[in-house]
């Protein structure tokens, strides 16, 4: 009998060999085909099925929360309150398409930790939790909200920070998107309409895109004008009707052309207030583009910012215009090769505001975790002083009668003695484009930022920022004050 | 293996599974709580305790048996509680039930010898008759043990015991007794059959009328499986028999006879029941049938790929997507969460006791030890290899469960009553 036994024995172990082959072939050399089949859920199941973190202002608006799937109670939606007041921001989750923004930034932060199976067990093990963290960020929801209204849909961006730290209080892009629709399973078509889209609503344009920022980088060179000791608000300038840019034949003219004052003289301070096209080009020359560069760059200009995402370099080409000046003139009132973006420009009036001191502009104030402790707090970061505290001082008095008497009069707000100024940039574009920059109040301030319109047929060729963008500070001003008495 | 050495494998068998269900907790839940603590509790009792048993009462039986069978309890037990914890501590209490019964048998044994079971061959073969009629007992009358049917498949019987009811699946029980009967019958009647043959070709057939009784028995059997549309066991049972007639006789007519009856029985089933067309549809192109018949086969294959060479790890892969996943796919399931490594474990380990198992058939002196012993590893090996099988399409579906690993507590209760004949044979034929 033990005949019979010995070979079915055999067979029996050939039939397991047989299990074994198979089994190789489907774990080991089919793999990846079974683990990629359009069919098989798993991998985007995987990401999707994940919790993730909070994220929230600090007055406690959730702007990103995972919350359970009535469908599956394994897994978790990521949802996005705020819609699109956010979308710039915080980004999104989505399980096609990846994260975005801070959701990518944090995303070590957000995700749960539950699948580092061996050292998790140690980690429970030595009373660690596991569960997602949190972030708290720095963005006001009312003052996004509001900024996002005063938009309206038109293109453009809006940055506010707080000039003591540097805390962005408000960086909107606009038109947004809703991000909920991309964390489902319709995000590749979603995010296709969207790419489409001709007001391109996926585009940055608060921190991820530069624009030439026309007159407010008047604010820039008179400050290193008074820096420098090149001029004062009182110094008398030429107030011609053009400005013969050396070693050319172009000419810089005036909004609206004709002279800025009497056609003799005009200080420095009025040439600001009234946004005078032809000092500024006069004043970048004497200035000297080594000493507008050492502004620039401590402005923010030419760097990369520690950030949570990467932001272009705002451009001021200092080598190149040394031996340039008529690009030099040009570049006094922010055109020709000057770019920088909203968020640039909000730190410039930011940097007047604080004394000249520059804070590196962030979103994120700290980590905490399920139980709100907080795991690491951001302090605020300072990139040091771009101007004296006394040329501050000058230049944001200068920037207070821009709103008063000047071109920023529609920023003015009852009651808040705020500082301006105004830009109109053409860029490279057909179209003009409306900005201004400002803070308040003067004697405190708390609040320094700019805004942006992306210039087209919509606004027309007679934009300007004192009549666009300068409203729009106004709102935020007042919204932001009242809010904090 | 020493029997010290097996104690402590048997241990880390048990810290296996606490070690399984610590991490899926993680996973899903990230605490630890008293599940760990209770799995590795119950795991050292159940396995314990038969290690005690077979040390009390067959002192000189096998000790390569136990620690196999509590490591792939303990590796099945972790997949059924990432699947369902409800039924996890639901099988926790059944491997009690199933070590407190192997104990028994172990016991009982020893007051006897295995020839107890020789003598009542033809009680046993009643008994596992009955049990084998049981499920089809009415399903809605007033006496307390009533049939049951699950899945178009009547195999269930439910026992009311006050407020709450047990299910069982007798078959599960009858398929030891079966192998029992054939194996006492065979031994009774082995120089008949081996000395009238008649060769046919190359292959030997015996005198028909030899077979006569048995082919009525086993008859009945197939034919109550089939009526209550358990095809997977039916064929385990057939196949067992015709490899125990083979085994008994080394009359390759019967491998040859069974062989072609099975395919007569498949055509046949594949033309008079639509079910079984859907399974062969389904084995044979599950990715065109994925929508229907090919979903489950689809769904396990994805698992094995996902799994790969590690495993997405305890609690962090995604076989519930596997219909059934925690009974007849717990293969797959190891393979998505354990990877490579967690299944050729598996197989690993049931070569190791399906060898052991018939080590001690090829040693035995005693003709119906033998016989049993080989009985009772080829219906260990033929089911694994069936449903192994046919997870990984070598075989079509059958449907039925994966001895040890599997989420089922007649399975286990009865599994563990094979291993517990295993041991006692090994004792008694041990010098």
């Amino acid at each position: 009998m033990n005949g019979p036994i010995r070979r079915l024995a055999l067979g029996m172990f050939t039939a397991i060999f047989a299990l074994l082959g198979a089994v190789t072939w489907y774990q080991m050399v089919r793999a990846d085909d079974l683990k990629n089949d359009p069919r098989n859920a798993r991998p985007a199941l995987s990401e999707r099925g994940k919790e993730r973190g909070l994220i929230v202002t600090a007055e406690g608006d959730i702007l990103a929360e995972s919350v359970s799937d009535p469908d599956d109670p394994r897994n978790f939606i990521r949802t996005y309150p705020g819609g699109p007041l956010f979308a710039h921001t915080v980004g999104y989750s989505s399980f096609i398409l990846g994260n975005t923004n801070l959701e990518a930034a944090y995303s070590n932060e957000l995700r749960s930790r539950r699948d580092l199976t061996i050292s998790d067990l140690v980690a429970v093990i030595l009373g660690r939790d596991l569960r997602p963290r949190s972030i708290e960020v720095t963005l006001d929801a009312d003052l996004q909200a509001a900024a996002y209204a005063a938009l309206g849909g038109r293109r453009g961006a809006v940055v506010a920070l707080d000039p003591r730290t540097g805390a962005i209080l408000t960086s909107i892009s606009s038109p947004s998107y809703n991000p909920e629709p991309l964390t489902g399973d319709d995000a590749d078509a979603v995010w296709n309409a969207l790419l489409v889209d001709p007001l391109s609503p996926l585009s940055d344009r608060a921190t991820r895109e530069l624009y030439a920022p026309g007159s407010t980088f008047k604010t820039v060179v008179s400050a290193t004008a008074i820096d420098t000791g090149t001029a004062g608000p009182e110094t008398e300038f030429p107030d011609p009707v053009e400005f013969q840019l050396p070693g050319s034949t172009a000419t810089i003219s005036n909004f609206g052309g004709g002279d800025c004052n009497d056609g003799v003289s005009i200080t420095l301070l009025r040439a600001l207030v009234v946004s005078c096209n032809t000092t500024f080009a006069d004043l970048a020359i004497r200035v000297g583009a080594a000493d507008l560069g050492i502004t620039a760059d401590a402005l923010g200009f030419n760097t990369d910012l520690d950030f949570d995402w990467t932001i272009p370099q705002a451009i001021f080409p200092t080598n190149a215009l040394e031996n340039d000046p008529a690009a030099l003139g040009q570049s006094g009132i922010g055109e020709r090769d000057v770019r920088a973006t909203p968020l640039h420009m909000a730190m410039v009036a930011a940097a007047v505001a604080n004394g000249g001191e520059v804070f590196s502009p962030y979103l994120v104030t700290r980590i905490f975790d399920a139980d709100g402790i907080t795991i690491e707090s951001f302090q605020p970061l300072s990139l040091g002083g771009a101007m004296t505290t006394t040329t501050a001082s000058i230049v944001g008095q200068m920037m207070e009668r821009v709103v008063t008497e000047g071109t920023g009069r529609s920023a003015a707000v009852p009651g808040i003695r705020v500082a301006g100024k105004t830009g109109t940039s053409q860029g490279s574009g057909e179209f003009p484009n409306p900005w201004f920059i400002g803070f308040a109040p003067i004697e405190n301030p708390t609040i320094a930022l700019a805004v942006f319109l992306e210039g087209g047929p919509e606004l027309g060729e007679s934009a300007t920022g004192g009549a666009l963008a300068a409203p729009i500070a106004a709102d935020l001003f007042q919204l932001w004050l009242q809010g904090e008495q | 293996m020493t029997r010290q050495t097996e104690g402590a494998t048997i241990i880390a068998a048990s810290v296996l599974a606490a070690f399984g269900v610590t991490l899926v907790n993680l996973a899903t839940g990230g605490t630890l709580d008293a599940q760990s603590g209770l799995t590795f509790l119950i795991f050292v009792i159940a396995f314990g305790g038969i290690y005690l048993a077979a040390r009390t009462w067959a002192p000189r039986s096998s000790s390569l048996l136990i620690a196999p069978v509590a490591a792939l309890a303990a590796i099945g037990f972790l997949e059924i509680y990432r699947l369902d914890p409800a039924r996890a501590a639901l099988q926790r209490w059944w491997l009690l039930i199933g070590a407190a019964a192997a104990a028994i048998v172990l016991w009982l044994l020893s007051k006897g010898t295995t020839e107890v079971l020789r003598r009542y061959r033809y009680i046993i073969l009643l008994v596992s008759m009955i049990f084998l009629l049981l499920p089809n007992l009415p399903q809605d009358w007033a006496f307390p043990l009533r049939g049951l049917e699950v899945n178009g498949s009547r195999l269930w019987i439910v026992l009311d015991v006050e407020i709450t009811s047990l299910q069982f699946q007798p078959a599960e029980l009858a398929k030891l007794g079966l192998v029992i009967f054939v194996a006492a019958y065979l031994a009774d009647h082995q120089h008949a059959l081996r000395q009238a043959h008649r060769k046919v070709g190359p292959f030997q057939f015996p005198e028909p009328r030899q077979l006569v009784p048995l082919l009525f028995a086993w008859g009945l059997s197939v034919v109550i499986l089939i009526s209550q549309r358990d095809l997977g066991a039916s064929l385990l049972l057939f196949a067992s028999f015709v490899l125990l007639l083979y085994a008994t006789t080394g009359a390759t007519g019967y491998l040859v006879t069974g062989g072609f009856l099975t395919v007569l029985a498949g055509v046949a089933g594949y033309y008079a029941f639509d079910h079984v067309q859907r399974r062969v549809a389904g084995w044979l192109q599950p990715f065109e049938h994925f929508e229907d018949a090919g979903y489950q086969i689809s769904q396990g294959l994805f698992a094995l790929g996902s799994g790969s060479l590690t495993g997405a790890g305890p609690g962090l892969g995604r076989p519930d997507l596997i219909p059934n996943a925690e009974t007849d796919f717990i293969f797959a399931a190891v393979g998505e969460e354990l990877g490579f490594a967690g299944t050729i474990a598996v197989l690993a380990l049931y070569a190791l006791v399906i060898a052991v198992g018939l080590g001690i058939a090829f040693r035995s002196r005693d003709t119906f030890r033998k016989l049993l012993a080989a009985g009772l590893s080829f219906v260990l090996g033929v089911q694994t290899f069936l449903i192994i099988g046919g997870v990984l399409r070598l075989v079509p579906l059958t449907g039925i469960t994966l001895p040890f690993m599997s989420y089922g507590g007649s399975a286990l209760v009865g599994n563990l009553v094979l291993i517990a004949l295993l041991l006692r044979i090994s004792h008694e034929e041990a010098k």
